[in-house]
């Protein structure tokens, strides 16, 4: 039987394939097998980039698709690749109204600015401008206002796999840590 | 040196939400059961010295400081008594301050969520990726029959984000600053001119200068000819590769 080098083909797909990266589905295209396998085969790969520290590659998914990026930890010498390594990070307000639209999309600008006590038109045209966010729809009622969600390059800008890979939003403060504290000082306090 | 100190404080908040987390936090206050007097005045303390500072107030601080003090004087009313309604009183008598604390709680959880996020725009910024190689050369010659447009302004965009950060790590280790501007119309000439055989281009190639003003330029061009239809941008697939065509008897472009 013919041995075929199926972790290197991928390895060569995966490279042509840049940035765009490929899903599952398009690489059980391109190798003529079955998708279970595809996954055996990204996790074999993914297993020989970890455990060879003397690889710079490692194989993610990121925004739905499996592509080749270079690991963490030799960031400082990429850096030193380019003029300024500082890349625009997004600012507080900005942050602020994209986390909001992530769990709360679709969702119109005067129920986000609701939630944040402030206006927050700079911010949207920002995210807007970043490819972060877009107009998902109009929501009923007057005015039919812009509903806004987020992009694939969101995912892609925050690592993500999927939209549900989310962290969860705390749904209660946690408060109760807050009151243990508490209790702990005054029970320290009638000791005394 | 003060003076700019107080400033920075000040422009630290995002908003009066931001500002009243940041008043529980310091006094070290249960946010369930907000000291209504002492928080107002800790608020209008704050509204005083950007006041003094003369900075410009927005509105918003202006509409809690009167929320803040609606709920203060409420507090102090006499509690309605009413012996017929003392059976619900326990569980139906309103607290003032509800609305304010849910509102509050609501902000906190994304407030927390833009940390989250902070974390992992650090953790992504270390990582990067190459564009996809250029495969054209096993293309099969298939010219793709005239579909529907179907890019949107979120692809074009997409697609100039994705431009704009090859471009970083393409940049030239030493630059001089130069200003240059290059007139819209002269860029849209020019993308006619390249497409004028008729051949499909990547979107892509038509950014042959790595310089931002450039890009940005030639990005407008493209949208301008995308409105005036004289080019044709197609994608096969979301998120894939967009190409650009010129449009038949588009081979002038007129009228400007």
């Amino acid at each position: 039987m013919e041995i075929i080098n199926w972790k290197g083909i991928l390895e060569s797909v995966l490279f042509a394939a840049g940035d765009e990266g490929l899903s599952i589905k398009q690489i059980a295209t391109v190798l003529e097998v079955e998708e279970l396998r595809v996954q055996e085969i990204i996790h074999e790969l993914q297993l020989d980039y970890e455990k060879d520290a003397n690889r710079g590659i490692m194989l993610v998914q990121i925004a739905g698709v499996f592509q080749l990026a270079t690991k963490k930890e030799h960031a400082l010498y990429l850096k030193r690749l380019v003029e300024s390594p500082g890349t625009a990070h997004l600012s507080q307000a900005a942050l602020e109204t994209l986390a909001i639209i992530a769990y709360k999309q679709p969702i119109t600008r005067v129920e986000i600015e609701e939630i944040r006590g402030v206006k927050t038109e700079r911010p949207l045209q920002t995210l807007a401008s970043r490819a972060l966010i877009k107009e998902v729809g109009r929501a009923e009622g007057a005015g039919r206002a812009y509903l806004y969600g987020t992009t694939k390059e969101f995912l892609d800008y925050f690592g993500l796999k999927t939209i549900e890979e989310l962290p969860p939003l705390p749904e209660k403060i946690d408060d109760e840590e807050v009151q243990d504290e508490a209790d702990l000082f005054f029970e320290k306090f009638n000791e005394l | 040196m003060e003076y700019n100190e107080y400033n920075v404080k000040i422009d630290a908040f995002e908003g009066p939400l931001d500002l009243l987390l940041h008043l529980i936090n310091r006094l070290e206050i249960d946010i369930y059961d907000i000291p209504v007097a002492e928080i107002t005045e800790q608020y209008l303390l704050y509204i005083h010295t950007m006041k003094e500072l003369r900075l410009d107030i927005a509105s918003e601080y202006l509409v809690m400081a009167a929320t803040l003090l609606a709920i203060k004087s409420k507090m102090l009313l006499p509690k309605h008594e009413d012996e017929s309604e003392e059976a619900f009183s326990f569980e139906e008598e309103e607290d003032p301050r509800d609305e304010l604390v849910e509102r509050l709680i609501e902000y906190k959880k994304f407030k927390e969520a833009a940390v989250e996020f902070k974390h992992l725009e650090e953790d992504r910024g270390l990582i990067y990726t190459k564009p996809p190689s250029d495969l054209s050369e096993f293309a099969k010659e298939t010219q793709s029959e005239k579909n529907d447009i179907n890019v949107t302004i979120y692809d074009m965009l997409a697609a100039f984000q994705k431009l704009m950060r090859r471009r970083k790590l393409q940049k030239p280790l030493a630059t001089r600053v130069t200003r240059q501007e290059i007139p819209i119309e002269k860029r849209m000439t020019e993308i006619i001119e390249l497409l004028g055989t008729g051949e499909r281009k990547r979107f892509h190639d038509l950014f042959p200068v790595p310089d931002r003003s450039h890009i940005v330029v030639t990005f407008l061009a493209v949208l301008e000819l995308m409105k005036r239809q004289e080019i044709l941008v197609e994608q096969e697939q979301n998120f894939a590769e967009i190409f650009v065509t010129a449009q038949k008897g588009a081979d002038k472009v007129g009228n400007y």
